[in-house]
């Protein structure tokens, strides 16, 4: 499983805005840098076997859907 | 023209169910909806439960005309899409003449970007968590004023004051003899239901920190916020902010975050009274539960009940369309308590394992201090729930809703 952190966006594309709420919900599996941005987003991260549930619910918290599982 | 991407068709509340509205709220919440209408005080989550459920997009006739959206999915798309749906007309519908813009909430890039990149260093989690014993201490300092009269009007001595403290002590850094004027003017010139106080109280804050500003100016650096105000941001066009927008950015940070953490705090300990599970939970297990139930008390005591923005061009949004210049509210309360994302939304939940919720908006003009909140909010609870395990309510509370949800008072005993 993979798990896709989009980038900010820009003219109404989806993306991290850094609320950080995956790292308060998930912190398991996601980071964030001092201002609070996914430390991957804009890249895809390979989720480690076990993390599967972390992951997607990182995915459902963040109010930009800005994480996409790809299974 | 531009189309929504996930296709919604406009489906137009029943005439039952305007009927069953008017006889409930004494008014059509789906064609003549009105945010200062007592009854959206009153039956505030029913209306905003129905509006969700029937009506994708409602309008107002109150002034020159609004439109709200409610649902999750909406208030998404708007809030996501700055090009066509603008914050530079204001946040506010009906916006006052004379009525001084804030940045950068209400801008769009390019000026937008250039404040909030500069601004979200000093609002990130790494500069806020160092304010974590700061906070917690002054907590402690609160309640060591009350506790031994077994009794305290909440708001007033409480949540009105420590994220007043929170912010003006940490991240402002003004006297300290100066806070307790400043707390007053927040919380007054926020609140106060006599209209000429409250711009007089306004007025004020924003007057002293014009002056503070400037005379931060003028004194060597402390390497913190209110010196990259000061010095400003460069714009597109290579000039500097002027002085003016500064002053602005600084009363924007100012308001944004005080009373409306005050109101997720009194009213989470308003409902932890009545509910000694939850409490147990929190005092057993704080690493588990306390972050489940800040972003719960975020989701269902939405401070921030709905933000506008002004369409760009014509537009469909829900299934309706809307012209240029039109404005339209994000109801961030409706957002956060739509059955298409939270499953029985209705309910207060502190062990739910996600939360997901738009009390602290979405898109670019997200909120800034979310990490400051939330930190206040743990402390608060945290130090609470050692100092004052068990508390009733003694009166019920007095509440006040317009853009924001407020409670006014809320007297506690124990």
């Amino acid at each position: 499983m993979k798990a896709h952190i989009k980038l900010g966006f820009d003219g109404g594309q989806q993306g991290c805005t850094g609320h950080g709420r995956c790292a308060v919900m998930a912190g398991e599996l996601y980071e964030v840098d001092d201002n609070g941005y996914n430390l991957h987003r804009g890249s895809t991260i390979d989720v480690p076997p076990g993390m599967e549930e972390v992951a997607r619910y990182g995915a459902k918290v963040c109010p930009e859907r800005a994480i996409v599982i790809e299974e | 023209m531009e189309s929504t991407a996930d296709k919604a068709m406009y489906t137009a509340p029943t005439q039952a169910d305007i009927d069953e509205a008017i006889q409930k709220y004494g008014r059509d919440i789906y064609n003549d909806f009105d945010l200062d209408d007592p009854a959206f005080n009153e039956k505030h989550f029913e209306i905003i439960d129905d509006l969700v459920a029937k009506c994708p997009v409602a309008h107002s006739k109150v002034g020159a005309g609004y439109y709200v959206v409610a649902q999750n999915q909406l208030v998404k798309e708007v809030g996501q899409n700055w090009r066509t749906f603008s914050a530079a007309g204001g946040y506010m519908p009906n916006r006052p003449e004379g009525v001084p813009f804030l940045y950068p909430e209400e801008s769009d890039p390019p000026l937008h970007t250039a404040w909030r990149q500069s601004l979200n260093p000093f609002m990130g989690p790494g500069t806020v968590n160092d304010y974590e014993d700061n906070i917690r201490a002054d907590a402690n300092a609160l309640i060591d004023r009350f506790i031994d009269k077994g009794e305290c009007e909440f708001i007033s001595e409480f949540a009105a004051v420590l994220p007043g403290w929170a912010f003006f002590k940490n991240v402002l850094g003004v006297p300290v003899e100066d806070l307790d004027k400043l707390v007053d003017g927040v919380e007054q010139g926020t609140f106060s239901p006599d209209l000429e106080e409250r711009a007089a109280k306004f007025g004020f804050v924003f007057q002293y920190l014009g002056d503070y500003l400037k005379k931060r100016s003028q004194e060597p650096p402390r390497g913190d916020m209110v010196d990259m105000i000061a010095a400003g941001v460069e714009y597109e066009d290579g000039t500097m902010s002027p002085w003016e927008d500064r002053v602005s950015v600084l009363v924007d940070m100012t308001f944004g975050g005080i009373a409306t953490t005050t109101y997720v705090m009194a009213s989470a300990i308003n409902w932890l009274a009545e509910n000694p599970k939850a409490r147990q939970l929190l005092i057993d297990d704080p690493d588990t539960y306390m972050p489940r139930a800040i972003e719960e008390f975020a989701r269902v005591f939405a401070p921030v009940v709905a933000l506008g923005r002004t369409c760009t061009k014509d537009v469909e949004i829900g299934g309706r369309m809307l012209s240029e210049g039109d404005f339209i509210l994000m109801m961030y309360a409706g957002a956060s308590r739509d059955p298409s994302v939270v499953d029985d939304p209705k309910k207060i939940d502190i062990t739910r394992e996600t939360v997901l919720h738009s009390a602290f908006g979405v898109g670019i003009h997200r909120c800034i201090g979310s990490n400051l909140a939330r930190l206040e909010l743990r402390a608060t609870f945290e130090e609470w729930l050692k100092r004052v395990p068990e508390w009733r309510v003694v009166e019920e509370p007095v509440y006040m809703t317009g853009q924001l949800r407020s409670i006014r008072s809320l007297k506690l005993a124990w």
